[in-house]
């Protein structure tokens, strides 16, 4: 569950750092041998059965066409391979235990296999096809990408929305088929129960002028925030991004090391008189303002962004990889940046030992992230067998029994609101719902993510929770109206937007030798100086020896 | 047939070409060319001309040496009293020493952050010399083993010698003991110092959150920037090269010396 940043995954910092060089050496390296490896590992060859039937789809590639097909008459000889690249732990892996039984009303749901061994089955049950699941995970997104571009192939991966965007700007992304957005087909779950709200963010947003929604499935959501102690910090210190370098913390907060989560926080701080003004606030178009603002990477702002990082790297405890959770629940900081699934994981873990965290999103704004599905074009290479398989996997997992096992399992929200099926809500009551005789309890409004309308409210999905919880696990999972107007999707930086933002990073990061003292510069003198006496040495005595 | 002796090296030259020969090319390829496949100089340039790559030059320089010296002083006198000594477990006493590496990194790195919280409170107050700890206390016994094995093997017959031939027990240390235990010294060194630069997982467990060589080498890469990475890995093995050009040096010296000393 350390999903987004799990950083680094120390088996390999360990072989990293043992020795830099010769370790970034082997990177590289790696792609020379690894695109030598065809992808000879695509076992069967589609049979598009009718294809001709589908006539009226233009705008797909053949492969798209083929998997739109009806399912029937597969051949059962075959066995499809299907290539999957995830995140760390961010599965249901099954083996729940015994006392761990989700009793809705409409049954019970439990994990006992992991959902890839429930996807193989399923699958050959429903379509008489064998398919093998190879699984792999990643790390962070930025090793998927170079990963991908080492010459590893899959056929299905889940990177963030800047990835995946930057994936489809590349080209690399086959689109998903018209079957997939098939709502008469009683397999179609992805359709059927996706998020009406988050449905309209993957149809509005854009990546050159095609929607999102065109080539990515979304799997789980949410948005930054701030886990804080709340005896050591009041709502309203937690409630901005100021609170990173608010002195009264000094070294009692951490962050991520992460470049665009830090650059994010600064421009919420930086911008901060702004983006809480009543105008701006009240202004007919907030979000995209809002969205503008917080995607300004205009070399006026970099450099802002990094006279604001570098002091805030004097105040902060750490840029964490993966202890941040850890810290908090020890004590060491009173508040540390998180990511919502995190911090829903955070606060349980810290539940369990009778120590309360909350979580606050920042009145300034906050970054709204996805982690949505993408076919790579490498990896189904136009075979329809494998597509149908692909979608097949996002339409299994988007069942709302299987969201919610993945929710139950590693602490994200999913994409999945249910549509019909009322399994989604009856879940977030079983979790969240306040007792009969519970006192202090608030109505919380949920039906944007239900509904889709962002500032409606509808008497279906409003939730009596115990008051607590709004502003701990059930304010991350499921954030109320008021967070969620303030979220703001973050694009991805384009090559020189990125190249400028890694040098601002490095400067962050580096100590700058111009703020070395008068003695350090003595001692590299000193330093230099010695290894020259010594190479002079070196070669006389070479010299020398080259005479007798 | 008969199988050649020259034919046995043949595993060897191929493990050779495939892990070592040619990740260096490709090293030397990607530092040399920019993002559209050119040749360039710009990456050397760049490190060279840019304060925060060559802080963080002088930054790693610095936590290696500081923890370098830290070792030897540290280690020698152990290594001195365990090989000269008579106590009989020797070799147990070296393991205790030894023990801590024979522990997973991350979980002994992971205890130490809890006992210098314990010692210090905030651990973000000193990140510098939390740094070196970690480093020291990771790296300890690289130095302690060679040191303690050369002077474990030391001719007893020298420095009665030094004795017959008037040398106080002081003397006979720094003119026989100490320039025979060099090469151990130095061995220890090369596996200490240069590994130091690099270890970038002790800062960042132990919450020092300005890069050294690894990380900023991470950095790059992570940013796709695979060019200015490797430019700098190359850097940094010049540099290790310099060091093992002048180890050479002192090391045929110290050999010569004691030569010198029969």
């Amino acid at each position: 569950m350390y999903r987004r940043f799990r950083g680094r995954s120390l088996a390999a910092l360990l072989v990293a750092c043992t020795a830099g060089a010769s370790a970034a050496a082997a990177g590289p390296a790696l792609g020379v041998y690894a695109a030598t490896e065809s992808a000879a590992i695509d076992t069967t060859a589609a049979t598009p059965d009718d294809a001709a039937a589908d006539d009226a789809r233009t705008d797909n590639t053949a492969a798209g066409d083929a998997a739109g097909n009806s399912t029937a008459t597969a051949d059962p000889e075959q066995e499809v391979t299907l290539r999957i690249c995830n995140w760390e732990e961010y599965i249901d892996e099954g083996d729940w235990g015994e006392d761990e039984v989700i009793d809705l009303p409409e049954g019970d749901i439990f994990g006992e296999n992991s959902l890839i061994e429930d996807f193989e089955t399923w699958y050959e049950e429903t379509y008489g096809v064998k398919v093998n699941v190879e699984y792999s995970t990643f790390g962070t997104n930025e090793d998927l990408y170079n990963m991908l571009t080492l010459g590893d192939t899959y056929d299905l991966v889940c990177p963030s929305e800047y990835m995946f965007m930057k994936l489809i700007s590349e080209g690399e992304v086959v689109p998903l088929s018209d079957h997939f957005f098939d709502k008469s087909d009683e397999y179609n779950y992805y359709v059927k129960g996706v998020s009406p709200y988050l449905e309209n963010i993957f149809e509005s947003h854009t990546i050159d002028g095609e929607p999102w929604s065109r080539y990515a499935a979304g799997y789980m959501w949410g948005v930054t925030g701030i886990v804080y102690n709340p005896e050591l910090m009041t709502r309203e210190e937690a409630s901005t991004w100021a609170v990173l370098t608010n002195p009264d913390f000094n070294k009692r907060v951490t962050i991520k090391d992460s470049v665009r989560e830090c650059y994010f926080a600064a421009i919420g701080a930086l911008e901060h008189d702004k983006l809480t003004s009543d105008a701006f606030l009240q202004d007919a178009a907030y979000k995209e303002k809002l969205e503008e603002v917080f995607n300004d990477t205009s070399p006026e702002m970099i450099a802002r962004v990094q006279d604001w990082l570098q002091q805030m790297k004097d105040n902060v405890y750490s840029f964490e990889v993966d202890s941040g959770k850890s810290d908090m629940v020890t004590g060491k900081v009173a508040a540390n940046y998180q990511w919502s699934g995190d911090a829903v994981y955070t606060m349980d873990q810290a539940d369990e030992d009778d120590f309360r965290l909350d979580f606050a999103i920042s009145e300034e704004g906050a970054n709204i992230y996805f982690d949505g599905w993408v076919m790579l074009k490498r990896g189904i290479n136009g075979d329809a067998a494998k597509q149908q398989a692909a979608e097949a996997f996002l339409n299994f997992i988007s069942r709302p029994d299987n969201a919610i096992r993945n929710m139950y399992y590693i602490g994200y929200t999913s994409f999945i609101s249910g549509g019909e099926d009322p399994r989604i809500l009856d879940y977030l009551d079983w979790n969240y719902g306040a007792e009969e005789d519970e006192e202090d309890t608030v109505d919380y409004d949920v039906a944007y993510f239900f509904t889709g309308d962002e500032t409606g409210s509808d008497p279906d999905y409003v939730l009596r929770a115990p008051a607590e919880q709004t502003m701990r696990q059930l304010g991350a999972q499921y954030p109320s109206t008021e967070d969620i107007r303030r979220t703001s999707i973050m694009q991805y930086f384009t090559p020189e937007e990125n190249t400028a933002i890694n040098n601002m990073w490095v400067n962050v990061r580096c100590y700058n030798i111009m703020h070395l003292p008068w003695w350090g510069w003595c001692l590299v003198a000193a330093g230099v100086a010695g290894v020259i006496w010594l190479i002079a040495g070196r070669i006389r005595y070479v010299r020398r020896h080259r005479e007798d | 047939m008969r199988i050649q002796r020259k034919n046995l090296g043949i595993p060897y030259v191929l493990f050779l070409l495939l892990f070592v020969v040619a990740p260096l090319a490709v090293l030397f390829y990607y530092a040399f060319t920019n993002g559209s496949g050119q040749f360039t100089l710009m990456n050397f340039v760049g490190f060279f001309s840019n304060p925060n790559t060559l802080g963080t030059l002088v930054y790693s320089f610095a936590i290696a040496a500081v923890t370098t010296f830290v070792c030897v002083l540290l280690a020698y006198p152990i290594a001195y009293i365990l090989a000269t000594s008579r106590i009989r477990a020797k070799s147990a006493v070296v393991m205790i020493f030894v023990l801590p590496m024979w522990i997973n990194f991350s979980l002994r790195i992971t205890a130490l952050k809890e006992v210098l919280t314990f010692l210090e409170g905030n651990l973000a107050m000193h990140p510098f010399l939390n740094a070196v700890i970690g480093m020291t206390y990771d790296f300890l016994p690289f130095m302690i083993l060679p040191i303690y094995t050369t002077i474990s093997r030391l001719d007893a017959s020298l420095l009665e010698a030094a004795a017959d031939l008037g040398a106080s027990p002081r003397e006979a240390f720094l003119k026989v003991t100490l320039p025979l235990s060099m090469p151990g010294i130095l061995s220890g060194v090369s596996m200490v110092f240069l590994p130091a630069m690099t270890n970038y997982v002790v800062l960042d467990m132990l919450y020092n959150s300005t890069y050294i060589m690894g990380s900023l080498i991470g950095s790059y890469f992570s940013a796709y920037n695979w060019h200015g990475g490797s430019m700098i890995a190359l850097i940094l093995l010049a540099i290790i090269c310099l060091f093992t050009f002048l180890q050479g040096n002192t090391e045929e010296s110290g050999a010569n010396r004691g030569g010198a000393l029969l």
